[in-house]
């Protein structure tokens, strides 16, 4: 049992959803744009993704919007916004059909626009899937609050036992205090601003150590997929957008991406004032959301309070 | 605008639109920057009493689209009818009491938007067909190899003030200068269709929220900062995009009056002049009502 904002006792619920492994879909043409004008074949940008893994660099594969693991979709549009905005980070996922039938998972993030859900299973389980493949979601997450939370911090996007294992704590004055990799400026974010964030991924244009930074900076350091990342002067609460003094955290789901306007993206699962809500980066030390602590998740028992 | 262009060299081509109606859902109401609920009109359809020239903000609406709002039926049409209508094209009622009515384009935002004078507005309706004359893209300011042009006609091109310096950057007038923590959605798309959506223009809510862009007309001509348009619209320090506000008032968080891209490059290959009078009803809204 937990509060919710005012206060009030609700208990969250947890839904059966279907979900199926996604294909890649192009048009007549497959050339994409990069934002240095260059013509490129997108490789990566959803269905099954083999070898990208929780803990690897945002930044090392020559990918389009890679993600660690396999992409679930849904063939009736308004199934395929449900499965996407109930899904949460943790929720537990088991193939129902094909040669990977009893495989277990959990859901690592979401994408916007159409709507995915991003799960992880182990990379011997990812191999003998295949797109069409039938994937039970155990839903679970929306409307949860962890205990003790100040009513102007909201969490979104999160199941209870994935969201123990980040580095997120209530401190003894009452604030909420994230570790994260790095806090990048509102003026980075790129694709998903302006879209619900319980049903869309917030890219960010991030450039790779080293290369040359579209935000002038020599590019950014080490960032891995299952970091948590903050951006300030961002409110996720409902649409994303632009507010002096507030902050959004949100855990690293995809890679990078030549496109321009788009980049490493985050799901984001904490927004609120940045008096209550507060990041601590650590460029070098951050532990986010690991393989190992995904397999655990795979492993628990499944949630409900 | 004193530049050489290949302006002699792009053709026309002649594409047909329908007034697209304003579409809804039955939960109607959507949400505001403080999670207050709305349901406002401005999108779709024909919306009148806004023109070129008039505040972009200020108004009970949300996504104000001044103007007709035009698509057309079938899906790959209406790309080649979004891609390639410009800034300054011709447009013409084909159909219903206003026919013959003439106005033209003043931007994209997933329809064709079109002003026309005042009078002929209160005659067109949705499901009214509209022929575009359309001509601009492959622009090229052929002193300027850095700097792209998108869905800029000649003849707006033609009618902006400024032009090739002494010092051979390009003057541009501008009424306003967007900084780069604006830039909503719109952001990643494709810089030949919809737009660029300003947050930090919400009139009449919180301080935290604004930007200073409150001021923005219809028509304005801006320059957004750190913004590369060039092969779509993403953030890139040291670049600046020129466009026209295109769309106004918006309630819908992280989003708000929007430019259409009509130029991009460094910043150093422009030099920005501040002119109020920067605003398509300088240049061609009054001479379209005088042929009327």
């Amino acid at each position: 049992m937990s509060a919710d904002a005012e206060g009030l006792a609700l208990r969250p619920v947890a839904v059966n959803l279907l979900g199926l492994v996604e294909q890649p879909e192009f048009g007549s043409t497959p050339y994409r744009v990069s934002a240095d004008g260059s013509s490129y074949v997108p490789v990566g940008d959803g269905g099954i993704v083999l070898g990208v893994r929780l803990g690897e660099s945002v930044f090392a594969r020559d990918a389009d919007h890679a993600a660690p693991g396999a992409c679930l979709v849904h063939p009736d549009e308004g199934a395929r916004h449900a499965l996407t905005v109930y899904s949460c980070i943790g929720n537990q996922v088991v193939i129902r059909t094909g040669q990977a039938a009893g495989a277990r998972g959990i859901v690592v993030g979401k994408r916007g626009e159409a709507g995915r859900v991003i799960v992880s299973l182990a990379q011997e389980d990812l191999a003998r899937l295949r797109p069409a493949d039938q994937v039970a979601v155990r839903a679970y997450g929306q409307g949860w609050r962890p205990a003790g939370f100040p009513a102007e911090v909201t969490v979104l996007n999160t199941a209870p036992a994935a969201f123990a294992a980040l580095p997120v704590a209530v401190t003894d004055g009452g604030r909420v205090l994230a570790g994260v990799r790095m806090i990048a400026a509102s003026k980075l974010a790129g694709n998903g601003i302006g879209r619900p964030a319980a049903g869309w991924d917030l890219d960010l244009q991030l450039s790779a150590p080293g290369e040359q930074s579209g935000d002038g900076s020599g590019g950014t350091g080490s960032l891995l997929l299952g970091d948590l990342l903050a951006v300030s002067d961002l409110d996720a609460r409902w649409n994303m957008g632009y507010r002096r003094g507030w902050l959004t955290v949100g855990l690293v789901v995809h890679g990078a991406s030549p496109l321009p306007g788009h980049g490493p993206g985050i799901t984001p699962i904490l927004s609120g004032p940045a008096g209550v809500l507060q990041a601590e980066p650590d460029p070098t030390g951050h532990v986010g959301l690991t393989e190992a602590a995904a397999q655990a998740l795979i492993e628990g028992e499944p949630e409900l309070e | 605008m004193r530049a050489e262009s290949n302006a002699d060299r792009l053709v026309s081509q002649v594409l047909a639109g329908e007034v697209w109606p304003a579409l809804a859902d039955r939960h109607v109401y959507r949400l505001g920057p403080d999670g207050q609920p709305f349901v406002l009109p401005g999108m779709g359809g024909v919306t009148l009493d806004v023109h070129c020239g008039d505040p972009a903000t200020g108004y009970a609406s949300d996504h104000l689209e001044p103007g007709a709002s035009v698509r057309h039926r079938d899906p790959a049409a209406n790309m080649a009818l979004q891609f390639l209508t410009c800034v300054g094209n011709e447009v013409r009622i084909a159909s219903g009491p206003a026919a013959c009515a003439v106005g033209h384009v003043i931007g994209q935002h997933a329809y064709v938007l079109v002003d026309f004078p005042a009078a002929a507005m209160a005659g067109i309706t949705t499901g009214d067909q509209v022929t575009v004359v359309a001509v601009g893209q492959g622009l090229v300011l052929t002193e300027h190899p850095a700097i792209t042009v998108k869905n800029c006609s000649p003849r707006l091109l033609a009618a902006m003030p400024g032009g090739t310096g002494a010092d051979g950057r390009l003057d541009v007038h501008v009424a306003a200068v967007v900084p780069a923590e604006a830039v909503g959605a719109g952001s990643g798309m494709v810089s030949e269709y919809a737009n660029t959506d300003l947050m930090g223009a919400y009139a009449g809510l919180g301080e935290d929220l604004s930007l200073g862009l409150e001021g923005l007309r219809i028509g304005d001509i801006v320059a957004l900062e750190d913004s590369d348009h060039r092969y779509g619209r993403g953030y890139r320090a040291g670049y600046l995009t020129i466009g026209v506000i295109s769309t106004g008032q918006c309630l819908l968080f992280g989003h708000g009056p929007g430019p259409s891209s009509l130029m991009s490059g460094p910043a150093d290959a422009f030099r920005l002049v501040t002119d109020p009078g920067a605003n398509l009803s300088s240049w061609l809204h009054d001479g379209q009502e005088a042929s009327r």
